[in-house]
């Protein structure tokens, strides 16, 4: 990263390289078209290279590139679905995220770590899975997935939280 | 249960941005407030939902994509672009930075008014920063609006072709094309069940002359089983199509069906 702030195409590529995948599958997944999400994916490594100077580099890097996609393609998904409805949260240019990664984060390599993820989430029940997966691929908020799911808003609201702390501890765990 | 309790039940929905508008309101308030514990752990939480990334299936990017993005970032090192784009060097009015360097002279008078001077420039560039943001949203906005008109001319231009794609599943809902032969094709679907895990559906063109079936877009239904598609440039010809299919793939779709069309539709 602090290659890509001297303008370092070089070290741009290898970011590209090494990202991109993910990157891409997460787009792909929200957005659920090929050309569309490879205009995203693009608009997300572009906005990196023009400004990595507002990048701060003691701040984990993919965590945040991730957040920074997932923010661009549902503003795309929104835009598409419902347009006439404006994204109420402030704007994050670049979005916030954790200033240092958790220690556990350094315990795991990126593919062990996906593997983990999927199979903590993988064994929630599936409408708890299901919950959040509309929370995060598709941006709904915790009325429209009591409505979606017709289940009980308080029972969503304990679903989403009792998962992303199960994924924590999970994570935590295996440190 | 404390107020601070309170908020940290809400901790982990704030960072997966499913909180309803009343709520986010009252924890950004309460954020805002100086709560140094909340920050901290929403960053961990911000952490921990940045890794549900991983849930989406396997898929890559093409070559196409990478030689594009290559190209545009080659061309701004070569030109020595800087790193705000021109949007954001035009984007202050000109007004703004005189006062600023208006304020720039008085600010050598005292200590304090160096303070100011660091205030305004803050604010100025949170102010360039939104109306980036702005400008970049609007054209977003524009490029989606565009889109929806292309596909609009395409369902209701008396020169496009309508092809009803009927389910091998009875049970399944019918889909229905519209192909212009210069402005593209559009097909969409209401009801469709999602594919199943790292799978996603696949537009196929069969060739008249009995070739191989030509790969063209890939797409999901969203929550509600309602999907559009276009394609403005199809593999071939629809002078050279005898039918379309759609099926089941992995995601990032195949070179050649892997799977028995889910939907055909006949090119009269």
């Amino acid at each position: 990263m602090e290659h890509l702030l001297r303008r370092d195409v070089g070290a741009f590529e290898e970011l590209y390289e090494r990202h991109s995948r993910i990157v891409y599958s997460l787009v792909l997944r929200i957005l659920r078209q090929g050309a569309t999400a490879e205009e995203v994916v693009q608009d997300v490594f572009l906005q990196l290279w023009r400004n990595s100077a507002h990048y701060d580099v003691s701040r984990p890097f993919l965590p945040w590139l991730l957040t920074l996609a997932r923010n661009r393609a549902l503003d795309q998904l929104r835009l598409k679905g419902e347009r006439q409805r404006r994204r109420e949260e402030q704007t994050e240019e670049f979005p916030q995220i954790a200033s240092a990664a958790p220690e556990y984060e350094q315990a795991l390599d990126e593919k062990r770590r996906a593997e983990r993820v999927r199979t903590l989430i993988g064994s929630l029940p599936s409408a708890q899975k299901k919950a959040i997966e509309l929370a995060y691929f598709e941006g709904l908020s915790h009325s429209e997935i009591a409505a979606s799911l017709k289940e009980p808003l308080g029972t969503v609201k304990s679903w989403i939280r009792n998962g992303l702390l199960r994924l924590k501890e999970g994570l935590q765990a295996i440190s | 249960m404390s107020t601070n309790d309170q908020f940290r039940e809400l901790i982990e929905a704030y960072a997966i941005g499913s909180l309803d508008a009343s709520e986010r309101a009252a924890f950004e308030a309460h954020l805002a407030g100086g709560c140094d514990d909340c920050v901290k752990a929403l960053e961990e939480a911000r952490w921990t939902v940045s890794q549900l990334a991983y849930l989406a299936p396997n898929a890559e990017p093409s070559d196409m994509l990478k030689g594009r993005l290559m190209q545009t970032v080659r061309a701004e090192a070569a030109s020595g672009a800087k790193s705000e784009s021109p949007v954001r060097k035009t984007a202050v009015p000109w007004w703004l930075w005189a006062g600023v360097a208006a304020l720039l002279i008085f600010s050598v008078l005292s200590a304090r008014n160096e303070q100011r001077l660091r205030q305004a420039v803050a604010d100025l560039q949170h102010q360039a920063q939104v109306q980036q943001a702005e400008r970049e949203r609007l054209e977003a906005e524009l490029g989606e609006a565009k889109t929806q008109a292309h596909e609009a001319m395409i369902w209701s231009d008396p020169n496009s072709v309508k092809i009803m794609l009927r389910p091998k599943d009875p049970k399944m809902p019918q889909l229905e094309a519209m192909w212009h032969p210069e402005l593209g094709l559009c097909v969409r679907g209401w009801k469709v069940p999602s594919p199943g895990d790292k799978r996603m559906l696949q537009l196929w063109l069969i060739p008249k002359a009995g070739g191989k079936p030509m790969p063209s877009m890939t797409f999901w239904p969203d929550a509600t089983g309602t999907f559009t598609a276009m394609v403005e440039n199809p593999p071939q010809a629809m002078s050279e199509t005898q039918a379309l299919a759609i099926t089941e793939e992995p995601a990032g779709g195949s070179a050649q069906p892997t799977s028995t069309p889910m939907w055909v539709g006949r090119v009269s």
